[in-house]
């Protein structure tokens, strides 16, 4: 680029003074190739314009969450495609194994603090601690007859080496959390197993209620519920 | 800690659209660019401690270029390589008997996904300066930090690249539209 050319580019930017501006002006009228590479860098800036995209909904978030979980020592890797899903819920067996949980839980669940929680536990109670509580209380079975929503995107994190992919529900005011693994979720000290060879086990975070059951894919649950709630609620989500 | 990532996030947050810009057209053959404007944050945090620059979205474009330039070389890939048939498919048609001068033809027929790959086709260094000005809408002074060169740098690559970017637009539409 030459020294015209680079007068050029900076009358264009806006950079020459008024006096210099005026004289350019003026050579721009008689001078057709002057003329010509002014229209040119219109054209390309407007052809470079149309190419503004907004940033996808929930970028934001996604970034500030990583940031929270880099902060835990913890990475999410990369948003999962499209193509992947939770497999369906054979909700009639997850109802029947819920319900007979329902009265373990009451029974078994005992307060519990997060600072030995297993960083994978810790970063999925993290995650649904973002969560609003519930809009209302509608007693036992929150979210009533509701249908089921998913909320946002499903996202998946690396934690202590565990691949776990999180997806989010909503039942009427409820919102719940389900990761899922295919590495067993750590029983948290504090959590109480409930049911035969320590598949599955039930703990408090906080104001959350998490209820995990570990498998060949294994899935942690957590709300802002009463542990009496979770039952009913795990219920209803497609849990495998 | 907890802190430290709170405010890092007040002051980086608000850009993260930009940032977004930045990736789309940084981000190699591949890489998605979400998860680019996400290891751009990682890497801006952990750096934020000793960061001391007075022009946020500047540094967060360097992290961003930076980072997609280790992912394509991790890769070993070029990471704005676009088949030149692809890009002859996918450019608008013109008319032989459509006026030749270069700025209409180029205003008569733009088309984003045109300009994407005619984009594809300039040197780097033009290219980037377009995306961080024309694209994402840094300043001339923003983007000459951002690639660590002179402003007057900035401004004539800026130029040099929008007349070659609208000369691949006309002539590849009317080359095309003669076929």
């Amino acid at each position: 680029m030459d020294g015209h050319d680079r007068l050029l580019a900076a009358f264009l930017a806006g950079d020459l003074d008024q006096t210099a501006a005026r004289e350019w002006d003026e050579h721009l009228l008689e001078c057709e190739a002057c003329w010509q590479a002014a229209r040119e860098d219109r054209a390309g800036r407007q052809a470079a314009g149309l190419l503004r995209q907004p940033a996808p909904d929930g970028l934001a978030d996604r970034v500030a969450f990583a940031v929270e979980l880099a902060t835990a020592g913890a990475t999410i890797p990369r948003q999962p495609r499209r193509g992947v899903r939770l497999r369906r819920s054979r909700l009639a067996a997850a109802g029947t194994l819920a319900l007979g949980l329902a009265v373990t839980l009451v029974v078994l669940l005992v307060p519990g603090g997060r600072a030995s929680m297993p960083a994978p536990v810790a970063a999925v109670a993290r995650y649904a601690e973002t969560m609003p509580l519930p809009a209302h209380r509608a007693g036992p079975g929150t979210g009533g007859q509701a249908p089921r929503v998913e909320v946002g995107n499903p996202v998946m994190m690396t934690v202590g080496g565990q691949h776990i992919v999180v997806r989010t529900w909503r039942l009427g005011g409820t919102e719940a959390v389900v990761a899922t693994s295919r590495q067993p979720f750590p029983m948290p000290p504090g959590a109480q197993g409930t049911s035969g060879g320590g598949m599955a086990w039930v703990a408090r975070a906080g104001k959350l209620s998490l209820y995990c059951i570990n498998g060949r894919t294994s899935e942690l649950v957590a709300a802002p519920v009463p542990a009496a709630e979770l039952a009913v609620l795990a219920a209803r989500l497609p849990l495998a | 800690m907890g802190g430290d990532h709170r405010a890092f996030l007040d002051a980086t947050l608000p850009h993260v659209d930009v940032v977004y810009q930045v990736a789309r057209h940084a981000a190699g053959t591949g890489q998605d660019p979400e998860d680019l404007v996400q290891e751009t944050y990682l890497r801006a945090f952990a750096a934020f401690g000793s960061y001391r620059g007075e022009n946020t979205r500047a540094w967060l474009a360097a992290i961003c270029l930076n980072t997609a330039r280790s992912e394509a070389r991790r890769r070993r890939r070029r990471p704005w390589e676009v088949p030149a048939q692809a890009l002859l498919d996918a450019l608008p048609v013109a008319r032989a008997d459509e006026a030749r001068d270069v700025a209409d033809v180029v205003i008569a027929g733009l088309d984003a996904r045109a300009a994407a790959r005619c984009l594809a086709q300039l040197p780097e260094p033009q290219r980037l300066c377009i995306v961080l000005m024309d694209v994402a809408g840094y300043t001339a002074r923003e983007a000459a930090e951002a690639l660590g060169c002179p402003r007057g740098t900035v401004l004539a690559r800026v130029h040099r690249g929008r007349r070659k970017l609208a000369q691949l637009l006309a002539e590849a539409g009317v080359s095309h539209g003669r076929s």
